[in-house]
């Protein structure tokens, strides 16, 4: 999908493993010390098969197959169709209007966002006041159980396609909030989140960061790719 | 691009290669010196004639390119925490801290690396096997 990040992950990571491994042995130790039981990490609990072949949680052999995004184009309408969605994508990522969803304090650093320092309008990002002609939802803030029909109805309002950033501790799981009685715990119950941007509130770095990664996102977009597929 | 004068300054100064590679990813002709490329091989430049706050940059060696790209030492110097690149910094040459990664990777947020949410508690359903008894 990301053919150029990939070389770099994997350059760093083999660049560090020999390091990495002379600093294990110290974890050991602590790891002994613990009394808790080791716990699996998946959804359902089932019991240790004779076999010793790792399996994937619904039982099957694993099988490593490329995803989608990482296929290799063939064929003339493969290429005619990639530079089709270039440019949608192209379109699509520059001229991204948000629906501002404010609703505490990340609000504040959304708002610093588009003043003069780091001027969102240059990204083509303009606010817009109206759900049905705007493109991404920006949640600033914690989403309280009183609000959540109303974001639900706001995002049903968008026009498609359309994007939800969710930003801040409080809009991506609750946050400090989390226990209360009144808070819905991370936007993501109502709407279907694409970008989280971790922090409490976000510095405006920060969501202008996940605009960025929203923006690689809707790069590797296939529209059309996937329809001709299909 | 900023004004005809200075595109045209700078495109004399750095060539129409290296002109137009700004035009695609800056949006600006800049001329300056080669500060060090770092281990990724991202270029970092200076010109200290530019206006405050934009006389240190970095052309990245990816077209994909991610603010993360950036090596803690040279975000460093590309904010203006320090005076010298890592390599010639005195504050950046404060040793061999344990708690700091000895490489830096990337942000792998859309890539296969990218963090899964898992469970880590006792799951409240079990599996079985179901047996029916023939009709």
């Amino acid at each position: 999908m990301l053919p150029m990040a990939r070389p770099a992950i994997s350059g760093a990571l083999s660049a560090a493993r020999p390091r990495f491994v002379a600093s294990l042995p110290r974890a050991q130790p602590l790891a002994a010390l613990s009394t808790s039981s080791i716990k699996s990490a998946t959804a359902l609990e089932r019991q240790p098969s004779a076999g010793a072949q790792q399996l994937t949680a619904s039982g099957k052999a694993r099988r490593e197959v490329p995803l989608p995004s990482q296929e290799k184009k063939e064929g003339a309408m493969q290429y005619a169709l990639t530079t089709l969605d270039q440019i949608a994508n192209w379109a699509r990522q520059s001229s991204l209007w948000p629906m501002t969803f404010g609703l505490a304090c990340c609000a504040v650093e959304m708002m610093h966002l588009s003043t003069p320092r780091y001027d969102q309008d240059r990204l083509g990002i303009i606010f817009r006041a109206s759900p049905r002609q705007s493109d991404v939802m920006i949640v600033a803030g914690t989403l309280t159980n009183k609000m959540a029909p109303a974001l639900r109805q706001v995002y049903d309002q968008m026009p498609d396609p359309r994007w939800v950033i969710s930003m801040g501790s409080c809009a991506n799981g609750g946050g400090y909030y989390h226990y209360s009685y009144s808070v819905v715990r991370g936007c993501d119950r109502v709407v279907p989140v694409d970008i989280y941007v971790p922090g409490c509130p976000p510095t405006s770095e920060a969501l202008m960061y996940g605009i960025f990664q929203l923006q690689k996102k809707m790069r590797h977009t296939r529209i059309t790719r996937m329809w001709y597929r299909r | 691009m900023s004004t005809i004068v200075r595109t045209l300054r700078n495109l004399r100064r750095v060539g129409f290669k290296d002109a137009a590679h700004q035009m695609q990813y800056i949006g600006d002709t800049k001329a300056g010196t080669l500060i060090g490329i770092d281990r990724f091989g991202n270029k970092y430049f200076e010109n200290l004639e530019e206006l405050p706050l934009r006389t240190r940059w970095v052309d990245y060696k990816e077209a994909e390119y991610d603010a993360s790209h950036i090596e803690p030492g040279w975000h460093a110097w590309i904010s203006y925490l320090v005076d010298g690149p890592p390599h010639a910094d005195k504050v950046m040459q404060s040793g061999f801290r344990p708690w700091e990664q000895s490489d830096h990777r990337p942000n792998p947020t859309l890539s296969r690396a990218a963090y899964k949410t898992y469970s880590t508690t006792r799951p409240k359903i079990a599996a079985w096997t179901p047996t029916a008894a023939p009709r």
